[in-house]
């Protein structure tokens, strides 16, 4: 099972590694921005339309 | 505008148009304009929100979450509410803006609505019927939305409230026609007590210091072998004291959450090295504030952000007071002036970003509050200019930098209220000017020696507070001082005034919302002469004014326990000092006032009855009471006459201001008689926000002339549009009779000019000569629209070319294209006053 | 009276009151209950005088009553 902290947008604490954020670029019709949400590295990322492998 | 067309024209040749918005576009910095064209437009339009703005469901589930896991916790509500507010700070989703130097939004996307569901269901239920703002998918999040409403149904504030309330004042006000709003302390606007937060002494961190200090000394004293009343209470003060805490570190680590995304950003994603250090930059500001005191402008920039949306997630605010030159200025000194670490054009990027950063600022608002404020979100009205607490001219160099940002990036909200004082230097007022001239509607000039007076006389503020005030909302002053800041507003103290004359004719029976509403007062038939009329007249206010006032009262008595701010009680002196919720009456002193919408018609009602029924008897009461009880249908010709043949305020004629100081007399002694909890009194506030428009269909027809559908006048003391035929010196001097400290707690005037005639040095010159006037003539307030009506009438014909125009509505500006149709036709009604 | 569009007769109080071009003239807005097309009225002569339009989107729109207020026609009759 895929788990958050395998995903490119995971971004661990430094502190807590089990904890972290989910960062990712939004393009909307008016402004580009980042966006961060706190998620747990071991999330399940199976249904997570964001999800990118890690290389 | 195509952008050849932009490119190829001259700022010059813009400004000479006088089309500011294509000028401003050139002149600002790129880093601006980004900015500023990236803001999601969110006040409504007609009442709907605009295409692609969505409301936030994530505070909404993230608090019914929270909620539901609480519900069996042994923790006092005050602490659940706290515990609720910190997992939504550490849970939202957060987001940092191309090219943006300052962060903080009360949504979690730039698109998104925040939505608070623990505060109204009847707001809750709007949600779940607006189908135009619920966010794709619409199926899915409906079920969302349906589960919040089921949830909150019978537990949110109001539900709360409800039963506790005077149960028959409360179906008059919810009738929507004397009132507008419910009484709820989460649900209005909150000042802050600035003095202890803002003069950089102390931030969160030293906060939650002088609070631990106060746990321990309680905790020593319900330790020691005595017992009494004091210790009885202390265990609430306790509760107090821990979601005080809980709030503030809460407040902490969201504003590390955002330092940690600029840093991830800068060190994966950014490539230029300027941007990076931008970053790394506001990395460091989010380290720093909230939890200390900030030490550059930016950082206190940040900082007054971070309140804002702290404050925005407790609680639905609808105002936005505030004065940011006086409390941010010293750091701009510091950074231009004394460091030179920022250059000017470097700060002013920053002040037009923070007025960018509260122009994307919105809320979830039920329709009769969109409806009344349409085209903006909140009356995010900053004071600036006035003076210091010695009484010393206060305006400085960011004064002056706001007034030029705001030309740059020409948002209608936040707008600007200038405190106008004898000692304020030309160049600052030549600053103001300039604004007023391109066409912004703002600042409104607001007279600083009467209002401090009238802080002192209304409300007993003590001079060196009083000299501090800010504006509550729109216009009421309001010192942002320990007992002095007023934690709470409740616009449901804002009477439909024009209902007064209007009950007088039917014995206090409402005929649009078919119940009986105001006094039972004898058959207008039968009244012998004008005091007889008159005496009903002044019953019908009492009650109008006593229902609104009694189910504020009632609210704010209850809101410590049942609808408690542990946020704001964390960044309030009273609070941290006496372990009391910052709504608690016995700690404040109390800054109430009556917004009085809808309250010219009256005295032009009044005077109309007195000459042509009472005096010339051209009319029996009879007759007219026949005629508006068919909304003048048939009665063309008598319509007239009552609108052309009876005096008009705003015209210098005794007749008629004589009945309107009367009123006012009789109001101001009936101020005093009703108290607020605090003990002190509720003077009236005469403007309309937009309630003109949002009352045309729900005030019957009146003797002045008005049918029922008309736009009522604009407001506060302004005439009626069109009929003040006598010039602005006429105007003012009709305005200059009502003693503008005893009769009341401000006086809104709208005024039109021409901007032909004010261009260049003359037109400036004129204006001083006008403003000179003003002054002399003790008038606390006047705000200007400069905007010709062949612009106005161009706009309404092509609006897709005439976005940006600004105008000044009534107690804020807004986009003239985002206003109603006939709200615009009102403001093309004005008179254009030829000056000189 | 009579709509301009459907040509549908009436008395005037049951062409549908919206509210008036201004409060001391005598021109106001109605709507005629056969076709529902705003009209621009004449009340004390009962006369319906031009459609009035909403365009596309009435809010913000030009409702094209702009021929009738009484600056224009001031401003009219000077350039005649
Ligand atoms: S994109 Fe999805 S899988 Fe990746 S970190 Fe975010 S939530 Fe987890």
């Amino acid at each position: 099972m895929a788990t958050c902290k395998e995903c490119k947008n995971f971004f661990p604490l430094t502190d807590n590694p089990a904890k972290g954020d989910c960062v990712q670029r939004v393009v909307d019709p008016r402004q580009a921005y980042y966006k961060s949400k706190p998620v747990n590295a071991e999330d399940d990322a199976a249904s997570c339309p964001s999800f990118q492998k890690r290389s | 505008m195509a952008q050849a067309a932009l490119k190829n024209t001259s700022i010059e040749e813009f400004e000479k148009k006088q089309e500011w918005w294509w000028a401003a576009e050139k002149r600002r910095s790129s880093r601006l304009d980004y900015l500023r064209k990236a803001i999601w437009k969110k006040g409504a339009i007609g009442g709907l929100y605009a295409p692609g703005v969505k409301t936030d469901l994530e505070q909404a589930v993230l608090t019914t979450n929270m909620a539901r896991s609480l519900e069996n916790a042994p923790d006092p509500y005050v602490v659940k509410s706290a515990k609720i507010f910190a997992h939504v700070l550490d849970n939202k989703t957060i987001f940092i803006t191309d090219h943006a130097q300052l962060v903080g939004y009360t949504g979690s996307l730039p698109h998104t609505m925040n939505w608070n569901p623990s505060i109204a269901s009847i707001l809750n239920a709007e949600v779940f019927n607006d189908p135009t703002s619920i966010p794709d998918p619409v199926d899915k999040n409906q079920a969302v939305i349906q589960d919040i409403v089921g949830y909150w149904a019978g537990k949110s504030d109001l539900d709360k409230m409800m039963p506790v309330f005077d149960m028959e004042d409360m179906m008059k006000m919810l009738s929507g026609s004397i009132g507008w709003g419910v009484p709820l302390a989460r649900g209005g606007y909150s000042n802050k007590d600035y003095e202890y937060l803002m003069t950089g002494k102390r931030a969160f961190q030293e906060i939650l210091e002088e609070i631990d200090k106060k746990i321990d000394e309680a905790d020593e004293l319900v330790h020691t072998p005595v017992a009494n009343k004091e210790i009885a209470l202390m265990y609430d003060k306790l509760n107090n004291w821990e979601a005080m805490k809980i709030c503030l570190e809460a407040g902490i680590r969201i504003a590390k959450r955002y330092a940690r995304l600029a840093r991830i950003i800068a060190e994966n994603f950014e490539e230029d090295p300027k941007r990076k250090e931008e970053l790394l930059k506001i990395a460091a500001a989010c380290e720093r504030v909230p939890a200390h005191p900030p030490r550059t402008l930016q950082e206190s920039f940040q900082y007054d952000i971070f309140i804002q949306m702290m404050s925005r997630t407790e609680a639905i605010e609808g105002a936005w007071p505030c004065r940011p030159d006086y409390y941010h200025g010293p750091y701009y000194d510091k950074d231009v002036n004394i460091d030179k670490t920022l250059t000017p054009e470097e700060a002013l990027d920053l002040v037009g970003e923070f007025l960018i950063r509260a122009a994307e600022v919105c809320q979830f608002k039920p329709k009769f509050a969109r409806e009344g404020l349409q085209g903006i979100d909140g009356t995010w009205v900053w004071t600036m200019g006035g003076v210091d607490a010695n009484g010393r001219d206060a305006c400085n160099d960011l004064t002056i930098a706001f007034m030029q940002a705001a030309r740059l990036v020409r948002v209608a909200n936040p707008t600007f209220a200038f405190r106008w004082h004898p000692h304020v230097q030309d160049k600052v007022m030549r600053e103001v000017f300039e604004c007023i001239r391109h066409g912004l509607g703002y600042p409104s000039i607001r007279h600083d020696p009467i209002l401090i007076a009238n802080a002192m006389h209304w409300h007993g503020h003590p001079i060196e507070e009083a000299r501090l005030w800010v504006h509550q909302a729109c216009m009421s002053p309001n010192p942002p001082t320990k007992h002095g800041y007023q934690p709470m507003r409740m616009a449901n103290a804002t009477a439909n005034c024009a209902k007064i004359i209007e009950y007088v004719f039917t014995s206090g029976f409402d005929k649009i919302v078919n119940m009986q509403v105001g006094a039972e007062t004898p058959d207008v038939t039968t009244f012998k002469d004008f005091e007889e009329f008159f005496a009903a007249w002044v019953t019908q206010m009492k009650t109008i004014f006593s229902i609104l006032v009694r189910s504020v009262n009632r609210a704010r008595v209850l809101a410590p326990t049942l609808t408690p701010r542990p946020f704001l009680s964390a960044i309030s002196e009273r609070s941290v000092e006496s372990g009391l919720d910052t709504l608690d009456p016995s700690i404040a002193r109390g800054n109430a006032w009556i917004t009085a919408f809808t309250w010219v018609e009256n005295a032009d009602s009044l005077a109309a009855v007195k000459k042509l029924v009472f005096e010339e008897k051209k009319y029996t009461m009879a007759e007219l009471k026949e005629a508006l009880d068919k909304n003048w249908e048939g009665y063309e010709e008598m319509r007239l006459d009552f609108v052309k043949n009876a005096p008009k305020w705003g015209n210098d004629d005794d007749y008629v201001d004589s009945i309107m100081l009367r009123c006012l007399d009789e109001c101001a002694k009936f101020s005093k008689e009703i108290k607020c909890p605090c003990g002190n009194n509720w003077p009236i506030l005469p403007e309309n926000v937009s309630g003109n428009i949002h009352y045309a269909n729900i005030v019957g027809a009146l003797p002045n002339g008005r049918r029922l559908g008309d736009a009522l006048y604009d407001g506060g003391i302004s005439p009626g549009p069109g009929l003040d035929k006598n010039g602005p010196t006429a105007v003012l001097k009709s305005c200059g009779k009502i003693d503008h400290i005893t009769q009341g707690r401000a006086f809104l005037l709208n005024q039109r000019l021409s901007p032909t005639q004010l261009a260049g040095e003359k037109g400036y010159q004129l204006w001083r000569a006008y403003m000179r006037t003003w002054a002399d003539l003790g008038l606390d307030h006047v705000q200007f629209n400069m905007v010709d009506d062949s612009t106005l009438r161009a706009a309404q014909k092509d609006p897709e070319k005439y976005q940006e125009v600004i105008v000044r509505v009534a107690g804020y500006s807004a986009h003239f294209v985002d206003i109603s149709r006939k709200t615009q036709d009102n403001i093309i009604q004005r008179t254009v006053q030829g000056l000189g | 009276m009579k709509c301009t569009e459907c040509g549908y007769e009436a008395p005037l109080s049951e062409f549908r009151y919206l509210y008036n071009a201004r409060i001391d003239g005598s021109i106001s807005i109605r709507q005629c209950k056969n076709c529902e097309q705003w009209l621009a009225v004449d009340e004390l002569k009962g006369v319906a005088l031009e459609k009035v339009t909403g365009g596309a989107a009435p809010w913000g729109k030009s409702a094209g009553i702009e021929g009738l207020a009484e600056d224009v026609k001031k401003k009219k009759r000077r350039s005649a």
